[in-house]
């Protein structure tokens, strides 16, 4: 796959393991995601069945600011925010009505917001954090993963963490040791002391 | 008796009434009728020695005449599911492929027809593929698993069923106990649409071939006890009297199949009306057919009887 500095579809049958990578390839760039993962390595047994998935994050997005998209200019009334692009108007108005109320903000037209509340600094509201896109991918990963992996397999179990995450599915209830001994196993493959 | 062969004729709209009045004095019938913008499609049942003619007649029409083997049936194309999973890729392609070969398809997805153990087929869907000509069945990517859920999924299946999945086609005739009546590998489950020609339109092209063996064996059957009427002319003596397609929104108002007719209006209150309609010198529909009640919606399902029952040909 085009991207991912490693990839595998590891499984017994060799025409179930192609298809899959192309699959997995096919809705990794449908959803965006092979620019932000590293390493990922599937590993498919259909006899049991199971689906299990561990992968590296490559890079994470950082936070998204007001002033990543708007600046914000203090006059007598309050703050007045010019924005940018309108992508995070629609978080950034909720952490604004939150915080404020919403009689104090104002939007007199697309571009612009009021934050009325007098002797506001403006710098300040422009460090405000509006979203954490980070949370964002890891639902999108998790997406992915569940449409990649075969339908009905409802018994799963998801994590992530510290740059790497894992699935693993399955129609029959799994063992909890069984499975950690094979996440550790097949962590091992792309070089994650899990 | 002549040999009515399944033909398509595409051509422009402009004078397209001439190759209708054609079709209908060499005695043949005409299935299904579209009109896409411009274009008109025209799905035919024509006697084989007159194929020629039409070609003639149509050519300044800019028309074409083409072999479609399956036209005159209805296929049901059965996947696991309706999830993302499962569609739109494969099923509506397979669908859509069989259709340019002529056929009716029907979708159906099943409810719980996805995984391995937990696959199975419900008696309302059971059901609803035995009244079509054949099922494709679209199974998955993994011999094991296809081994494993087809017993389910064909269970109290009584059509001929024609079993795709990403396996070889030897692979697949070899898991499958008993066998199928078709068998055609390499078209599993993707996240793509078909589009390459090596593997994957290559693949379509060998399951029209695949269906239409299983069909041409069936109507071989059927011809051995031939039908008391032609289902094509049972449709057309139909709407003439009732103007089914007139009246209808409808796509295909009435489906022809091998040896029935799908009718799709209510069976309460037309059964009666359908059953009395005189097809000639005195034969009524309602004496050499079984006028049914479908598990699809409230529609109406005439099962024409054979000769060997009626003594009848129409």
């Amino acid at each position: 796959m085009k991207g991912l500095e490693y990839f595998e579809v590891e499984c017994v049958e060799q025409a179930g393991a192609e298809t899959y990578s192309q699959i997995a390839d096919n809705i990794l760039s449908d959803l965006n995601l092979n620019q932000s993962i590293g390493r990922l390595h599937i590993y498919i047994d259909p006899e049991i069945p199971l689906f299990l998935a561990v992968g590296v994050i490559k890079q994470m997005p950082g936070l998204v600011h007001i002033r990543d998209f708007a600046s914000a200019l203090g006059t007598e009334t309050g703050v007045v925010l010019d924005i940018g692009t309108e992508t995070y108007l629609s978080p950034m108005l909720s952490i604004l009505w939150d915080r404020y109320g919403r009689d104090l903000i104002t939007q007199p037209d697309r571009f612009t917001v009021n934050i009325l509340v007098p002797g506001l600094n403006p710098r300040e509201i422009e460090d405000m954090v509006v979203v954490d896109p980070s949370e964002g991918m890891f639902h999108d990963i998790i997406y992915a993963l569940q449409w990649i992996a075969p339908e009905g397999f409802k018994v799963r179990r998801q994590s992530i963490g510290e740059g790497i995450f894992s699935y693993v599915a399955s129609e029959n209830t799994l063992d909890q040791e069984e499975i950690e001994a094979l996440l550790k196993e097949k962590f091992a493959r792309i070089g994650v002391n899990a | 008796m002549t040999v009515l062969v399944p033909i398509t004729y595409k051509g422009g709209v402009y004078r397209h009434d001439i190759v209708i009045d054609l079709i209908d004095d060499l005695g043949g019938y005409i299935v299904q009728k579209h009109m896409i913008a411009q274009e008109v499609v025209l799905q035919s049942l024509v006697p084989k020695d007159d194929i020629e003619l039409i070609r003639t007649i149509s050519r300044p029409l800019a028309g074409i005449v083409i072999e479609a083997p399956l036209v005159g049936t209805e296929i049901a194309v059965v996947s696991p599911s309706l999830e993302i999973h499962h569609l739109p890729h494969t099923s509506c392609d397979v669908a859509e492929y069989l259709r340019s070969a002529g056929a009716k398809t029907n979708m159906i997805g099943l409810a719980r027809g996805f995984g391995k153990r937990i696959a199975n087929l419900n008696i309302e869907e059971r059901d609803i593929i035995n009244e079509h000509d054949c099922a494709v069945f679209m199974l998955g990517n993994f011999e094991s698993c296809i081994e494993y859920k087809m017993p389910a999924l064909r269970r109290g299946i009584t059509v001929p069923i024609i079993l795709t999945g990403r396996p070889s086609t030897e692979a697949l005739q070899r898991i499958i106990d008993p066998p199928v009546d078709g068998y055609v590998g390499g078209i599993g489950r993707i996240g793509h649409r078909m589009k390459r020609q090596e593997g994957e339109i290559d693949r379509l092209d060998a399951l029209v071939d695949e269906v239409s063996t299983v069909l041409s064996r069936k109507r071989e059957e059927v011809a051995k006890d031939p039908l008391s009427v032609n289902p094509a002319r049972l449709m057309t003596v139909l709407d003439d009297a009732m103007e089914i397609t007139e009246r209808s929104t409808h796509p295909t108002p009435i489906t022809v199949q091998i040896r029935a007719l799908r009718v799709k209006l209510p069976y309460d209150t037309y059964a009666d009306a359908i059953a009395a309609i005189e097809i000639e010198n005195g034969v009524r529909i309602g004496d050499i057919t079984r006028i049914l009640p479908s598990r699809m919606r409230d529609y109406i399902l005439i099962h024409i009887r054979p000769f060997s029952e009626t003594k009848i040909i129409v």
